[in-house]
């Protein structure tokens, strides 16, 4: 009787603990989106939701202050960085899975998850001391004399090329995330079971063929899953975007224009905040990226379960 | 009776890995528009003798082949053959059924699209007629734009034989291809293997003895990678020459 006993509360306790560990989690979420409700909420009575979400203003001598220009910065630096990571990124899966003999494959992997174990302010130094100013003397100018001097791309390019702006920031965004995508596109790629491919060979398809037809639609909606997955990443690195990014409120029309995101206005305004109403409006910014990312984080996983279900069985 | 020739396997010695001899001195010959039958218990090397004839092994790495295939009088095995057009004149199906995702006539127009068939009217005419010769079009003809998952395992089976037709190969590689199958699928997979044999040279890969005494006409017993016995179904059956043989058709043991 006594060891059943002590087995049990034994028992009892573990299930106890794992499940306050567990609990903790939801707790400590809801209890950071109601911290930012709350605090946010002299800002969201004095400038209204889709006002906040529409105004360029963001002045604190006059205390107005509105999210568009930081959204506007956060989407651009955001889309870019995609544009030029997940080309790269499925480039990488598709050589490591399919392409790379098999001495190459263990190294371009172990490089690329190495690239993710970097510290984002490690790539800000680098950001702003190499690779900011390679942009300025010869990327950005050689930009503008090609793509600058076509019809409609050429607003894109105007402004002068400090390499402190939308496309740098872009570039480090791009070499972070690359990591993140290329290795949930290769797992994703290992899906497709080998059957298939053979049958495809067995065609008498070539490599390519194979991986266009067969392993990419087998992998789409994972693939997809991991895209959202490093645009989340994206929406919410501060470190690496604020060095070169030049906290600019403005929206911008170009990539060489400086510019800022919601991450790099929180971290260089908290401790200038002099006012409850420009505090407010930080944690109303906060409350706004809270949301993004959660959307983002939310479809990404939806994807990646539909992707499971459907080549599981 | 003399029959032609389609391969002539020499000699033929495979390594998995660099040293893992898989394949042990094999010659026989696999005559031209007849079913020829492997067996042997598992790890024997028939699916591996199969894998050879389309030269399946050359997509992992560390494989090595000694001897000789002669296919045409020129040896499949040499490193200038183009893997890509003897693959699409030999083809395969699997064990387990292995539809493309994407629609049931898109399966199909696959393969002929590798081939290079481009015409609308040609790729339907050509899907048609290789899902009659699968047996499957009755099934199938009204939905032809439906997920080819959505078929059952059997008509999925019909569907992949379908599409290694289309292409209109010389050759067909049959790896134990009704072992995922129910009966009634397994039997009709089995009759359309011996309709097939009028136009293509069938090399049929199965663990079912009985299956192998069904359909084909001539039948190789193989074990621990060695060909052991070669010769006509019926005489395998019913007289082989060794006693391994003997056992293993009898159940003694395998």
């Amino acid at each position: 009787m006594a060891t059943s006993n002590k087995k049990n509360v034994l028992d009892l306790s573990f299930s106890l603990i794992t499940a306050v560990a567990s609990l903790s989690i939801i707790f400590i979420i809801v209890g950071i989106f109601w911290i930012l409700v709350r605090e946010s909420a002299p800002a969201i009575h004095k400038f209204g939701f889709i006002d906040f979400l529409i105004s360029t203003e963001w002045n604190p001598v006059k205390e107005l202050f509105g999210a568009a220009a930081n959204i506007s910065g956060t989407f651009m630096t955001t889309a870019l960085a995609l544009l030029f990571a997940v080309p790269t990124a499925i480039g990488i899966a598709i050589f490591v899975t399919e392409v790379a003999p098999n001495f190459l494959k263990g190294p371009v992997g172990i490089a690329i998850e190495l690239l993710a174990a970097i510290p984002s302010i490690i790539y800000g130094m680098w950001g702003l001391f190499t690779l900011a100013p390679i942009m300025s003397r010869h990327i950005e100018p050689f930009l503008q004399k090609t793509l600058g001097k076509l019809p409609v791309l050429e607003v894109l390019f105007r402004g002068t090329p400090l390499g402190i702006d939308i496309l740098t920031a872009s570039v480090i965004l791009a070499i972070m995330i690359i990591p993140f995508t290329a290795s949930i596109a290769r797992d994703s790629f290992n899906l497709t079971p080998a059957v298939v491919k053979e049958s495809a060979y067995a065609l008498g398809a070539t490599q390519w063929e194979v991986v266009k037809n067969i392993v990419l639609p087998y992998s789409k909606l994972g693939v997809f899953g991991g895209i959202v997955l490093s645009l989340g990443r994206a929406l919410g690195e501060t470190m690496a975007v604020a060095f070169v990014l030049g906290n600019n409120h403005k929206i911008a029309t170009s990539f060489l224009d400086a510019a800022a995101t919601i991450t790099v206005t929180l971290a260089n305004e908290f401790t200038e905040a002099d006012s409850d109403i420009y505090l407010s409006s930080l944690y109303y910014l906060a409350l706004v990226l809270f949301v993004m990312s959660f959307i983002a984080l939310a479809i990404a996983k939806l994807m990646l379960i539909r992707a499971e279900r459907k080549y599981s069985r | 009776m003399t029959l032609d020739i389609e391969f002539s396997v020499k000699n033929l010695d495979f390594f998995y890995n660099g040293d893992n001899h898989a394949l042990k001195d094999v010659t026989l010959p696999i005559h031209r528009n007849q079913v020829t039958a492997l067996i042997g218990p598992s790890g024997c090397g028939k699916t591996t003798l199969l894998r050879c004839f389309n030269r399946m092994h050359d997509l992992y790495p560390r494989h090595r082949y000694e001897g000789e295939i002669i296919f045409e009088d020129r040896n499949i095995l040499a490193d200038d053959v183009d893997l890509i057009k003897l693959r699409s004149r030999i083809g395969m199906v699997f064990q387990k059924p292995t539809p493309f995702p994407m629609s049931i006539a898109e399966n199909i127009a696959y393969g002929l699209r590798l081939k290079g068939v481009r015409n609308k009217s040609e790729l339907t005419g050509r899907i048609e007629q290789a899902l009659k010769n699968a047996a499957l079009w009755e099934e199938v003809r009204d939905k032809m734009n439906a997920n080819a998952y959505d078929l059952s395992g059997g008509q999925q089976q019909r569907l992949v034989i379908a599409r290694a037709l289309a292409v209109e190969p010389e050759v067909l590689l049959f790896d134990e291809p009704t072992s995922a199958l129910d009966p009634i699928s397994t039997a009709k997979i089995e009759e359309l293997v011996v309709t097939l044999k009028k136009h293509i040279t069938i090399i049929i890969v199965t663990h079912n003895m009985q299956q192998a005494a069904r359909v084909s006409d001539m039948t190789g017993f193989m074990y621990l990678g060695e060909l052991i016995e070669f010769g006509s179904t019926e005489k395998i059956f019913t007289a082989p020459e060794k006693k391994q043989t003997d056992d293993y058709i009898t159940g003694r043991f395998g």
